[in-house]
């Protein structure tokens, strides 16, 4: 197949905050204006960046890095711990302020949204006035500090391209008639899906350059990547729309950093505990029960091990997500082995109205009733008011934090 | 460096007819009296049932971070920033 770039009119939006938990806290705190400041999962020695501001990344300073790391960067960093519901309160205005410019509002993180204005007549023009028009309205309805970066193109990708050309408060469109000129200024890893594995794959066809990867035909392509994977870039570096399918919810999960490491059995279940209690929750939230359970530890030598299984029977309380959870977690090579990082996640959901309920154990319903009440006080007192006896005492542990990627919980939510 | 409180504070709040806006105007804390210059950002949590109003304001050289609770309508100074020891 030899298909031509899309020449239809950029009318896909992708828009992303910059550096957007550093900034809010800049919006919040003016003193911290026009400072390296860094907002990390903990504000200690050990802590992980989780945002740095756009003066800190002058220093060099990366997501990811440590922050003793960091403050040898920059001496004069300052460390803030993160504030999840001020994140989540700007992210659901600048969702709304979307949604008055396009019925098709698609966050894909926090800090992201695609707005599709396919179904609507805009020009180019447009378009663009609309984009200097959100960035006013954020900087009026939300804060004065607040920016933006915005990419138009005619697909999710290089829309989210063109997002990340200029930072801060950019706005760049790519077309056909500038893409190869765009493509001509990146490096292969620039562009979203292109890691460091694949820009191997890459490499190993002869393509080195992203003006290349565009060159290459769907034949070369199917080679590199396999399949499908080969045609779909083929097709996404021309313009050519992908990307908007919505695969729906495949599983619900929590995981935690631990600020102290343990090999302590019973400190590693009790985190155990209150990671599936929270799971459990959005799992009940969502209307579902989970046929699956997986497992992931990390240990403190950074050796990963994780484990998932399905099952016969529907997964709903927490007490039996947590026996299944328990069960596989009791299965993990080197048990004195001290861990650093713990992950939960339940698969195969389905709808908990269908979830049916096993010919043996006559008290599944009554349990789920139970596991239906707490939450209801939950809901209405406030967050682990009411616990499994092993969660006590862990009101500091597993603190609230922005998860990366979609938020559904958020989707749903019109204002607080 | 931020500086966790958590203490009740006194604080004088001003709603506005014509903006519909309820914002702090001055806040006393340790004896001292601080004139809010600026709101950096205002936010709402649920807590359950109970819902929390967040000031993010900052006085002359001070940032405070307040929170009143909408059921006894107290408010507690969750954390401040001194912005003269820091420069």
């Amino acid at each position: 197949m030899n298909l031509p770039l899309n020449h239809n009119i950029p009318n896909i939006m992708h828009i992303d905050l910059n550096s957007c938990f550093a900034m809010i806290e800049q919006q919040a705190n003016p003193f911290l204006r026009k400072k390296p400041i860094a907002v990390a999962a903990y504000a200690t020695a050990n802590g992980c960046i989780l945002a740095p501001s756009i003066e800190a990344k002058g220093y060099g300073i990366k997501t990811g890095m440590r922050v003793r790391d960091a403050r040898l960067l920059c001496p004069n960093l300052i460390v803030r711990a993160p504030d999840p519901s001020k994140y989540r309160d700007v992210h659901i205005k600048f969702r709304n302020i979307f949604r008055d410019y396009s019925p098709s509002v698609t966050p894909k993180s926090i800090d992201e949204a695609i707005l599709d204005f396919s179904t609507q007549r805009y020009t180019q023009e447009n378009l663009v006035a609309i984009a200097h028009e959100i960035k006013q309205r954020m900087k009026t309805e939300i804060g004065d500090w607040i920016t933006c970066s915005v990419g138009l193109a005619t697909n999710r990708a290089l829309a989210k391209l063109g997002a990340g050309l200029h930072k801060p408060d950019g706005l760049d469109i790519i077309t056909h008639k500038n893409l190869r000129d765009t493509l001509s200024t990146l490096k292969l890893i620039d562009i979203c899906g292109i890691a460091d594995k694949n820009e191997v794959r890459l490499n190993s066809f002869g393509i080195f350059t992203p003006v290349q990867f565009l060159d290459a035909s769907e034949i070369t392509l199917k080679r590199v990547f396999g399949g499908f994977v080969g045609y779909y870039w083929y097709m996404r570096l021309r313009g050519w729309e992908i990307d908007d399918v919505d695969y729906g919810r495949k599983s619900i999960g929590q995981q935690y950093a631990l600020q102290h490491h343990t090999a302590n059995p019973e400190e590693l279940a009790r985190l155990l505990m209150k990671l599936t209690e929270k799971m459990g929750r959005r799992l009940r939230a969502d209307g579902s029960a989970a046929q699956g359970v997986h497992v992931s530890v990390v240990y403190q030598d950074y050796m990963h091990w994780h484990q998932g299984k399905k099952f016969d029977s529907q997964l709903y309380t927490s007490q039996e997500l947590y026996k299944k959870v328990l069960w596989l977690f009791n299965r993990r090579p080197y048990p004195g082995k001290t861990v650093s990082k713990l992950a939960v996640s339940c698969f195969d959901l389905i709808p908990s109205e269908s979830a049916q309920l096993g010919l043996f154990d006559r008290n599944i319903d009554k349990k789920r009733k139970v596991s239906d009440a707490m939450d209801v006080i939950n809901d209405k007192y406030g967050e682990f008011v009411i616990t499994p006896a092993l969660m006590m005492g862990m009101d500091g542990e597993i603190l609230d934090r922005i998860a990366f990627g979609r938020i559904r919980e958020l989707e749903k939510i019109e204002t607080i | 460096m931020n500086h966790p409180v958590e203490e009740k504070v006194s604080v004088i709040t001003i709603f506005d007819s014509h903006t519909g806006e309820v914002r702090p105007i001055k806040i006393e804390w340790h004896n001292r009296v601080y004139v809010v210059k600026k709101i950096g950002y205002h936010h709402k949590v649920r807590m359950g049932r109970t819902l929390l109003h967040y000031f993010s304001v900052q006085s002359e050289t001070v940032y405070f971070k307040l929170r009143v609770d909408t059921d006894n309508l107290h408010w507690t100074l969750e954390e401040v920033y001194n912005n003269e020891s820091t420069t």
